[in-house]
């Protein structure tokens, strides 16, 4: 009985193997022969304009977007979605996601050959953008199609050139931000202007301030790049390595020396901007920082700023940039996803953007190209109480580097200012 | 086959379609994107990437801190676990105890995360005090602290409810009062006695927890430091770099993490296995 | 005493949540996305479906495991969903998934999620199965009894407990499980942790706080229904 039950039970394991690796290699094979799907077909060059609302008619889009903002959010679900539900006939089905998650997603599609795409729309800034090129994944040129386009400041070279380089109509801008420091009028009575400002301030006030180690913080530090470099013209154009070299010498001489007054001692940063927002606002931190300079009007209104906070660029300058949408390449719904896209840089969904109390993102549009209806609309938009006026700040404003410079500074930063 | 290991085998077969294969055809699949020979953006068969991560200290340093870590939560959530089973026995069961019990147990690690950070930072709750009395930092901290006591909220009841479980599995009390008919002490009943019995039956939970730790990604995201970082946070770092073409060393990164938390379960296993076996 | 103090400290981290949330704030936050209610009833379905099947094959499969001459090597294979990274069993699975057709939709998901579920489901059991148990099986049988009255009278009973933790600890498994939803659902099946946990990393600690408790809440309320559909048998029993 025993021996029955021993040769019964290898038998049973052994047959459990072999027909595993039978599955294993059958799997391996049957993907190996790769079975091409076509992507469906998207040509709507002879189309016109009329034509491309019709097939856009009853169809569902899915979009990503960054969804950590209740207001950014109530916008998008409470303005634009039902205006293209009401005006196109078009569902628009908001998802979360951003920068490499979006990236590695599609990566994959292709990858896999998938014909059809789960996403139509991307939102997106420069990063996203050259990688998402690189592998092929957005679809265009199509800007020059939308009828709104003629209304894009083209001539503004922060929304013409995405970090240094054309976008070519493979992107549509969609809004612009500028960076700027934050601060409690409350706690700061003078903050720092210049470099040699803010080194004193560090000094006297050890461990009230510091930076994320990532995208707003980088941002934060290119611009210092730029002005220890001697201005824009020295970084502008194409990477360059010996450039880069002298001058991040110079950034990270400057930051180790006053690394040392950084929050913990500057041996660790802050994981992401929201992180330092969070420092801030429970009172670790005497500064934060934010890609939009609308931004502290916003989280005043939400609640979470004090009424004595306030927004400032320093004098060395900060970035200025666009962020974009884009449509994915292998989407089934481009007609739908070209209408959606359209609407979003129409004068009125770009008006409602721009008020403070909804998202404050500065607008793409040439205000003085618009009809003088629309024009009035814009200078009507109430002021900003808590972020410098746009006016204010244009003059300090640094166009994007290479995207190389900025690979760079995030190893650079790890192995010359973290690991020291 | 006898007729009642039928639906066990079904089981396991189920298991080994829907998890396994498709796991085992991911893991070829990375080791073939790590190599160079998959991917949109393959450069061809190449030793390049491997050569490259593995002289990299960053990476022997993540593993190391991992296995810290790991080591530090399950040591530690053992210790309070088997405490409390071991005081708290009677009152588990049915009793309110165990309902309490199961609310930490509803935190999943980025929310655990949250609570500790919001609470042990400077200018958190507790952080204060601590901060005024001169004690060391809780979070960001380079002994990694704060990552232990986020996962220490949500393994301590786990295993207290587990422990508790096997112990009446395991019979403890009636062999414990055997051993004390048998003149053993209060001591030599626990060592001898209470403490093998609840570790051997939970002993595999146990290790699942540490492998689990291990890999953990939220927790140290946010509760730790930019170096050492755990292994799971270079990992997802690496993959998403702005350089698309560095790609395959995140799945260097992910396969030898592979590699050692299987090589240490395979490890640990051995020892502490148990004449199960017999199939008759 | 001990159990007080023990308990005190078990609710602290809910009560903090609860607090630091603003309770003011609940009902403009589930006005701002119409879309919260439908994913919770599909978070809740996939969840339960997942820890239903994960904790049966747990039962069976880990029994297989239990009383196998080769024991220890197929329990190391259970192992294996938690010794593979998420980088590799994120994309990588997502590139199978897409191949055969998975992405996109709730099958795949719940799959994918079956894939952790299951093997803590096995790991979990075969530690419960042992010589006891065995010589329990063999007493009935001797008695005469058929294979569906052995596992419905005699193992299901004894199990009770441990199947009641294996569903919760499932459950949790399924309803946490973020990255490896999104990929596979390619941001189309949206659970509810999916919508919430953007704003577990965002400035507002407030928002933060509230999405914890829309995470939290369910979670607690079946763990707490479970026990109580278990104390409510074992009384029928007794």
């Amino acid at each position: 009985m025993r021996g029955a039950g021993a040769v019964t039970g290898r038998g049973q394991a052994g047959k459990a193997a072999v027909a595993a690796v039978l599955a294993v290699a059958s799997l391996a094979a049957a993907l190996a022969a790769a079975c091409r799907g076509a992507a469906p077909s998207q040509d709507l060059s002879a189309l016109g304009w009329e034509e491309i609302a019709v097939r856009a008619r009853g169809s569902t889009l899915t979009m990503t977007m960054w969804q950590g903002d209740p207001y950014i959010n109530a916008y998008m679900n409470g303005y634009v979605v039902p205006a293209l539900k009401r005006d196109h006939d078009i569902t628009l089905k908001l998802v979360g996601g951003q920068g490499s998650q979006i990236t590695a997603m599609l990566m994959t599609e292709i990858e896999a050959d998938q014909a059809a795409s789960a996403i139509d729309m991307v939102w997106i800034n420069g990063e996203t953008f050259f990688q998402l090129r690189r592998i092929g994944a957005l679809y265009g040129p199509f800007t020059d199609r939308l009828p709104n386009a003629r209304y894009i400041d083209l001539d503004d070279p922060f929304i013409r050139y995405d970090f240094q380089q054309e976008i070519h109509g493979y992107e549509c801008p969609w809004g612009n931000v500028q960076l700027c420091l934050i601060y409690d009028t409350g706690r700061v009575s003078r903050p720092p202007m210049t470099r040699e400002e803010l080194a004193l301030w560090v000094s006297d006030h050890p461990g009230r301030f510091t930076f994320d180690n990532a995208f707003t913080g980088m941002t934060f530090l290119k611009a210092m790049l730029i002005d220890l470099a001697g201005g824009e013209a020295e970084l502008a154009g194409p990477f360059d390595e010996r450039r880069y070299i002298e001058c991040s010498t110079r950034l990270w001489d400057y930051i180790n020396g006053i690394k040392r007054f950084f929050w913990k001692q500057g041996e660790t940063f802050p994981v992401s901007v929201a992180q330092l927002h969070q420092l801030f606002v429970g009172g670790e931190v005497d500064f934060t920082m934010s890609n939009n300079d609308g931004e502290v009007d916003n989280k005043v209104l939400q609640g979470l700023f004090p009424d004595t906070a306030r927004a400032y660029v320093p004098s060395w300058g900060s970035i200025q940039n666009s962020h974009y949408v884009g449509i994915v390449s292998r989407s089934a719904h481009v007609a739908a996803a070209l209408v959606a896209v359209n609407f979003l840089i129409s004068p009125e969904a770009q008006l409602e953007k721009m008020k403070p109390q909804v998202w404050g993102d500065g607008t793409v549009l040439a205000v003085d190209k618009l009809p003088p209806v629309w024009q009035a609309r814009f200078k009507e938009l109430p002021l900003r109480r808590h972020a410098p006026q746009r006016s204010e700040i244009q003059a300090r404003a640094l166009r994007e580097l290479d995207p190389q410079y900025m690979i760079r500074l995030y190893e650079d930063f790890r192995s010359h200012v973290v690991a020291r | 086959m006898s007729w009642r290991d039928r639906p066990a085998l079904a089981g396991f077969a189920l298991y080994l379609a829907v998890a396994l294969l498709p796991l085992a055809a991911s893991l070829v699949y990375g080791g073939l994107y790590s190599l160079g020979i998959a991917g949109l953006l393959a450069p061809g068969a190449t030793l390049a990437y491997w050569s490259r991560t593995l002289s990299s200290p960053e990476l022997w340093s993540a593993l190391a801190y991992s296995v810290y870590i790991a080591a530090a939560v399950v040591g530690l959530a053992v210790a309070l676990a088997l405490t409390l089973a071991l005081l708290l026995r009677d009152r588990l069961g049915a009793g309110w105890l165990s309902g309490v019990l199961l609310l930490p147990m509803a935190l999943p690690g980025a929310v655990a995360g949250f609570v500790i950070f919001q609470t042990l930072t400077a200018a958190g709750v507790v952080g204060r005090w601590v901060a005024a009395a001169g004690l060391p930092a809780l979070t960001n901290d380079r002994p990694g602290l704060g990552i232990i006591l986020a996962h220490l909220l949500t393994a301590v009841p786990f295993f207290t409810l587990l422990f508790a479980q096997v112990a009446d599995s395991e019979r403890l009390t009636e062999f414990t009062a055997l051993a004390r008919t048998l003149g053993a002490g209060r001591v030599q009943r626990l060592r001898r006695v209470a403490l093998p019995l609840m570790l051997r039956g939970a002993s595999s939970s146990i290790w699942l927890v540490f492998v689990v730790v291990m890999g953990s990604y939220e927790i140290p995201l946010l509760l730790g430091r930019q170096t050492p970082e755990m292994i799971s946070v270079l990992a997802l770092r690496k993959y998403a770099m702005y350089d698309l073409t560095q790609k395959p060393e995140a799945f260097v990164v992910a396969i030898l993490y592979t590699l050692v938390t299987a090589g240490l379960v395979t490890l640990v296993m051995a020892p502490g296995d148990r004449k199960g076996g017999r199939a008759a | 005493m001990a159990a007080l103090g023990v308990g005190a400290a078990c609710l602290l981290p809910i009560l903090f949540l609860v607090i630091r949330s603003e309770p003011g704030r609940w009902a403009a936050f589930w006005r701002a996305d119409p879309g919260l209610t439908g994913s919770l009833a599909v978070s809740l379905a996939i969840s339960t479906m997942v820890a239903l099947m994960a904790t049966a094959v747990g039962w069976t499969a880990g029994r297989f495991v239990a009383y196998h001459r080769r024991r220890r090597a197929l329990l190391l294979l259970a192992y294996v969903p938690f010794v593979i990274s998420p980088v590799v069993a994120g994309v990588c699975l997502l590139y199978f998934y897409i191949r055969i057709g998975l992405s996109g939709g709730v099958t795949g998901v719940v799959a994918a999620q079956l894939l952790f579920a299951m093997g803590f489901a096995i790991v979990f059991f075969q530690g419960f199965w042992n010589e006891e148990k065995r010589a329990l099986e063999d007493l009935a049988r001797t008695l005469g009894s058929t294979p569906a009255q052995i596992y419905g009278r005699v193992l299901l009973p004894i199990s009770r407990p441990m199947l009641m933790l294996c569903f919760f600890q499932t459950f949790l498994v399924s309803w946490f499980q973020y990255g490896l939803t999104l990929l596979i659902g390619s941001g189309r099946v949206r659970t509810l942790p999916l919508k919430v946990y953007d704003y577990l990393g965002e400035a507002n600690v407030a928002y933060a706080a509230l999405g914890s408790c829309l995470l939290v809440a369910p979670a607690a309320a079946v763990l707490w229904g479970g026990r109580w559909l278990l104390a409510r048998g074992t009384r029928d029993v007794s």
